[in-house]
């Protein structure tokens, strides 16, 4: 799955964050501002698409919104082994493997609900899928990636993917906790200048092959 | 308490969550040292606002919030728990996770209002109060660990939730517990992010 | 005391262990030691001095304003029934971010006043840390007959260990009462980020998280006999060497003591 685009969305659809990973043309800010009101606009909508049956009833009991955990998504392959034998010898955990606050060497370790239960998770297109992860605060954290079910009918395509999505993205707002969150020079709401988020967003995308 | 009899599995799972993210994936500092920079910082409050208990209550309770708008990204990306459908459930959220990671202490659920919106959290301990005493005139006023009501009002806040949040009594004052209550407003329904129902 | 130290080594199956010299194995005892202290989140704490600077501000506006309006003095019983409604309606204050930017802006009169209430916070912290390091039977510390530079190796490993979760990187002297902490990772600060501004900018907003440090390294000087008035404590920013890893934080933090003695 390679990803194109990470976005983040505030609660009031504002853009706070984009980083563009494709080399191809790059879209201007105001372009990404853009997509963000619109795809929160959108997100609303989709939501009350929702037949109202789904949300009622038996029905709703029924919708699972439990997602997997994935092991090491956005981790180097080789990974785990690596990862514990830096932690055991030494204290100083280097930038590039320290998961910051969150101790361990993955940043969560069990399924997990998705918040995100009538609005739009997975947009596919021709030419791009994108996924949204919102949380209980209602942020949006949405990745853009230009791959496509090539095979239709292969339907463990998209609901693998989406999966991977929801695990890497939620890992992405465990790094905005604990690096936006953390700074008290951060202006709720406003835009991400933190280039330790970027660095560690960049690194997991990259890693995503 | 009538609420862990109603639904011991989720409260059950809820204490495992809180105690395996403590154990396990959270990095710890000596409950000392942050008592004795908490204490630091309610002396200086205190000098600086020449003893007048009233402000120091209103600046450690507004140096809560602006700390519990921010700290609740973190207990969610780590939690990633379900929004609670009630108070009870939140009651539980509360104590069982959100005391247990920040600060290893599991509150005591009690004193539930008739119609479920209010309810205290008992502090058997408090590590932000260890061993401090607190002077004579600072006893009847001063609410020393009040930054918790504070964190408490901004992250609940930020799930919508609009509550109040106080002490009732604290032992550093002389009362045979320390209690803290929480009630809910109302819930900020227009805020909850499209998408969740 | 000796036998519960070889207990102690003996349930951490360390193959290294006979071969630790006895300083390494005091350094372990102590590792032993703190495990076994009660203990909080870090970032409960991280956030707590996060907020001393924006705090301090807040105070700053709030005594200005109450001496422009002037309070009027309230009876007892008026204020007692003021505090128990409290909290319902405390006010709030302005978002931490606006607090920093507002002690940047601030001129230099009220910065300083600022300033002497984070160092004076940074100093009670230093003195009680230091009663609790010195009641803390660690065996790696001998307070009695401690010379200066012993109390500056306190300061560099212990201090700043508990406080930080690191040591001081360097530390140098002149052996005649001047020092250097050099600290080329200054933990609290690895996080910040600001807005596109300038660089100076940038360092000087941040520099008022480093008046903490300074009060403590005080505070831990003055309960170990260095009189407040004999020290002289200042922060400033140092390049940090280059064949140190990458930090996400490009300098580091010096801070310069200097201990006048009669």
């Amino acid at each position: 799955m390679a990803i194109k685009a990470i976005l983040v969305i505030n609660k009031s659809g504002g853009l706070v964050y984009h980083r563009n990973f494709s080399n191809e043309e790059s879209l201007s800010s105001n372009d990404y501002l853009i997509i963000a009101s619109t795809l929160h606009g959108a997100f609303a909508i989709a939501s009350q698409l929702t037949p109202r049956a789904v949300q009622l009833g038996e029905a709703s009991n029924a919708v699972d919104y439990t997602i997997p955990y994935i092991p090491y998504v956005g981790f180097p392959r080789s990974n785990a082994n690596q990862n514990e034998k830096s932690r055991f010898s030494s204290n100083n955990v280097s930038i590039t493997t320290s998961l910051g606050s969150f101790k361990g060497d993955d940043y969560f370790k069990e399924p997990f609900q998705s918040w995100n239960k009538s609005g739009i998770r997975q947009l596919c297109t021709d030419q791009f899928t994108m996924f949204i992860y919102q949380t209980m605060t209602g942020l949006k954290f949405i990745a853009i990636s230009t791959q496509i079910p090539a095979n239709v009918n292969n339907s463990d395509y998209p609901i693998i993917s989406i999966q991977v999505a929801d695990n890497l993205l939620r890992k992405i707002y465990c790094v905005y906790s604990d690096y936006v969150m953390k700074d008290p020079f951060y202006s709720m709401e406003m835009p991400i200048k933190s280039e330790l988020f970027d660095q560690r967003v960049r690194q997991m995308v990259s890693n995503i092959a | 308490m009538s609420n862990s009899s109603s639904m011991p599995a989720q409260a059950k799972s809820l204490k495992h969550a809180g105690e395996d993210i403590w154990k396990n994936r959270t990095e710890k500092v000596n409950a000392e040292l942050f008592t004795l920079t908490y204490g630091a910082i309610v002396s200086q409050l205190c000098t600086d606002y020449e003893r007048n208990f009233q402000k120091v209550n209103e600046q450690l309770y507004s140096m809560g919030y602006n700390i519990g708008v921010r700290l609740i990204e973190d207990f969610l990306a780590r939690t990633a728990l379900p929004r609670c459908e009630n108070m009870v459930s939140t009651s539980e959220v509360v104590s069982k996770c959100a005391f247990k990671i920040f600060l290893n202490i599991t509150p005591q659920i009690t004193n539930w209002s008739h119609e479920k919106d209010a309810f205290s959290l008992i502090l058997v301990e408090n590590p932000l109060s260890d061993f401090v005493e607190l002077p004579m005139d600072a006893m009847k006023q001063l609410w020393y660990s009040n930054i918790l009501c504070g964190v408490l009002r901004g992250a609940l806040e930020m799930v919508q939730l609009d509550c109040d949040v106080w002490f009732i009594s604290d032992v550093l004052r002389g009362d045979p517990q320390t209690e803290l209550r929480i009630k809910l407003n109302k819930v900020l329904k227009d805020e909850i992010p499209i998408g969740e129902d | 005391m000796t036998s519960k130290m070889a207990g102690d080594t003996r349930s951490h199956t360390n193959p290294e262990q006979d071969g630790m010299t006895e300083q390494q194995k005091l350094q372990h005892q102590l590792q032993v030691f703190q495990n076994s202290l009660p203990k909080v989140n870090q970032i409960a704490f991280q956030m707590l001095l996060n907020e001393m600077v924006p705090l301090a501000v807040s105070v700053e506006n709030k005594l200005i304003n109450s001496e422009i309006k002037g309070t009027p003095k309230r009876n007892s019983s008026e204020l007692e029934e003021m505090i128990t409604n409290v909290h319902i309606t405390a006010p709030l204050d302005k978002p931490s971010h606006k607090l920093c930017q507002q002690l940047y802006e601030a001129n230099d009169g009220t910065r300083e006043k600022i300033l002497e209430r984070l160092r004076s916070m940074g100093n009670q912290i230093g003195n009680k840390l230091t009663e609790l390091l010195v009641f803390s039977n660690n065996p790696n510390l001998v307070f009695k007959d401690m010379d200066l530079l012993s109390v500056m190796k306190f300061i560099c490993r212990d201090v700043w260990k508990q406080f930080y979760g690191k040591q001081i990187d360097n530390l140098k002297t002149n052996h005649r009462g001047t020092f250097y902490l050099l600290d080329y990772e200054y933990r609290p600060i690895q996080t910040f980020a600001l807005d596109d501004q300038s660089t100076e900018e940038e360092l000087a907003m941040i520099k008022p998280f480093f008046e903490i440090p300074v009060g403590l390294i005080k505070g831990v000087l003055s309960s170990l006999g260095y009189k407040e008035e004999e020290v002289v404590c200042m922060a400033s920013y140092i390049d940090r060497p280059t064949d140190r890893p990458k930090s996400t934080f490009n300098k580091g933090v010096s801070f310069h003591v200097q201990v006048n003695m009669q």
